[in-house]
């Protein structure tokens, strides 16, 4: 069973990473399209934006621009379904949305993702996931998007619920709706709980995660779904917010085994290691394609039990088991293949290789994940396995000082030739 | 000549310069002073902005009483309390605002040390290369 799923998270991977210019895109494609949707299913005033086309072209302009473009078209769409409500709706909801751009811009801009989930998992009933996954992948700042994205859900559900009574007061009565929409934000104590509940857990989770531990995920993420339980219960004792003690609970478990799921196939996983690199030096330009290694790939294999033959192995039997014995040490250091076109400086591709040469032009370089390190980065001191990338005291690696050491032999030769 | 080790490092540098490192690149330009400063100061622009809306929107819900009481109520201590709210946030997004860039600008330079130390040994690359050419 875990085999397969590690397979199946090796597929997703690989999959990614051989599309993953078309993966992005597409994948921005659905979350804008899914919000839009969301927001015209909510507050569908108009009925020109809640048309399907003028959201499938809305989604579709997203996917190839930033994902802050979606928050800021999301927010221009709401204002503009609020408009065909009431002007006291736009005036409030457009007051709440600037001053948490206000505070999203400051410390949280690469939270996307994040704040437009929220509202999503509120309307799909599992906003317990959202603590537990921004605590897990994110930092503390993530406290400001998904308490952003609580409280846009928390006041579109209650303008969505309320639109009747808005509509029904008359032109004379501005101030009160006014009021109606000020007090739904000021005193909704249950919108106040679940914010003040989601940032005490995605801290909570943060640290505990953070911790040098065994299981310290897991750990995390049991903690967290406790803690949430915990605070939105004081909470209702407290405000009496008459929550669902029976959904709460069963809202935590549910979150808690999606964030199971999604740690296992999204968080552990990179699968944005495909890196596209030019650069260049007095000689050369360098267009690199860095693509992560494959380390199983076991579905291409039939390994055939024989009943009665404990002692003997089949010859296919030993072959596929040294095979992966193979596979299995390969993966145990990750690798990455490079392929580099080299071009002449002003001239037309040389399709030269650094050691030797082949047909294409291409060559693999083995670099191992210490190499690339962080952002990129290689690392002063190696921490490698390898002996030939250990880097000793000059700074100079197990390769570059088996070369120095050839050099000075060499050297050493020539001048007894010469003596 | 095609140098393996080099177009591997000079690979993860190129890689670093189109991620990570355009934000540190702009931060490490600034002095840490400066740079937190200079956050600290938009935050104080953003936090005015801020009360100045939530202010806005207080006095549009008691606009009645406003409008009424406007004679009767004492403007001064009126005044002080909006002015004493007003630093009070102030003070407290600015201290969030110091401690979140102090941080940013710290890691900022850890990633950039690491990258001038590879552009140190790129260069000691290229130098040993010459070496090697003119022997």
């Amino acid at each position: 069973m875990m085999a397969q799923l590690l397979v199946i998270r090796e597929q997703l991977k690989n999959f990614y990473g051989r599309f993953e210019n078309y993966c992005k895109p597409a994948l921005k494609f659905i979350l804008s399209l899914i919000t839009l949707l969301m927001i015209n299913g909510k507050i569908g005033y108009s009925s020109v934006l809640t048309n399907v086309a003028v959201a499938l072209i809305i989604a579709l302009l997203s996917s190839f621009l930033p994902m802050n473009f979606i928050v800021v078209v999301d927010a221009i769409i709401i204002l503009m379904q609020l408009y065909a409500l009431s002007l006291e709706s736009v005036v409030v909801v457009g007051v709440l949305l600037l001053l948490m751009f206000l505070l999203y811009f400051r410390f949280a801009s690469k939270d996307t993702v994040l704040l437009l989930f929220t509202p999503l998992c509120f309307a799909l009933k599992i906003p317990y996931v959202i603590p537990l996954a921004a605590g897990l992948i994110s930092t503390p700042a993530a406290v400001v998007s998904a308490g952003c994205g609580a409280v846009v859900y928390y006041v579109l559900s209650y303008i969505s619920d309320n639109a009747s009574t808005l509509t029904s007061m008359g032109a004379e009565e501005m101030l009160v709706r006014f009021r109606f929409l000020i007090d739904a934000i000021v005193y909704n104590k249950e919108m106040l709980m679940v914010v003040a509940a989601f940032s005490v857990t995605i801290i909570c989770v943060y640290l505990i995660r953070r911790l040098s531990v065994d299981h310290a995920w897991t750990i995390a993420i049991v903690t967290g779904a406790l803690m949430n339980i915990l605070i939105i219960l004081i909470g209702d004792l407290k405000f009496n917010t008459y929550i669902s003690i029976v959904g709460l609970i069963m809202g935590s478990i549910a979150g808690v085994l999606i964030v199971i799921v999604l740690k296992f196939f999204v968080f552990n996983v990179d699968y944005s290691r495909t890196e596209m690199v030019q650069f260049e030096d007095d000689e050369y330009y360098y267009y690199v394609k860095a693509v992560p290694k494959n380390s199983v790939s076991v579905t291409d294999k039939k390994v055939k039990k024989i009943k009665g033959q404990n002692k003997e192995t089949s010859s296919s039997d030993a072959t596929a088991r040294r095979n992966s014995t193979m596979e299995k040490s390969e993966g145990d250091v990750p690798e990455y293949r490079v392929r580099r076109l080299a071009t002449k400086a002003g001239g037309r591709r040389n399709d030269s290789t650094i050691n030797g040469s082949n047909k294409n032009g291409t060559k693999r370089i083995i670099l191992s994940d210490e190499e690339i390190g962080k952002d990129g980065i290689v690392p002063t001191t190696s921490r490698s396995s390898r002996p030939e990338h250990r880097v000793d005291s000059n700074g100079l690696t197990g390769i570059e000082r088996a070369a120095a050491a050839k050099a000075k032999a060499e050297r050493e030769e020539r001048n007894k030739k010469g003596e | 000549m095609l140098n393996e080790s080099r177009i591997k490092l000079m690979t993860k540098m190129a890689s670093f310069e189109a991620n990570e490192g355009k934000r540190s690149v702009s931060i490490g330009t600034y002095f840490r002073g400066d740079y937190i400063g200079k956050e600290v100061i938009k935050s104080v622009i953003y936090g005015t902005i801020a009360y100045v809306i939530v202010f806005a929107l207080y006095v549009a819900y008691d606009f009645e009483f406003f409008l009424q009481d406007i004679y009767k109520m004492d403007l001064l201590g009126f005044g002080k309390e909006v002015l004493f709210n007003y630093l009070k946030l102030i003070v407290a997004y600015s201290m969030i605002t110091y401690v979140v860039y102090a941080l940013r600008y710290q890691k900022a330079r850890r990633n950039l040390r690491c990258y001038y130390n590879n552009l140190r040994r790129l260069n000691s690359m290229y130098r040993k290369e010459e070496l090697e050419k003119n022997k």
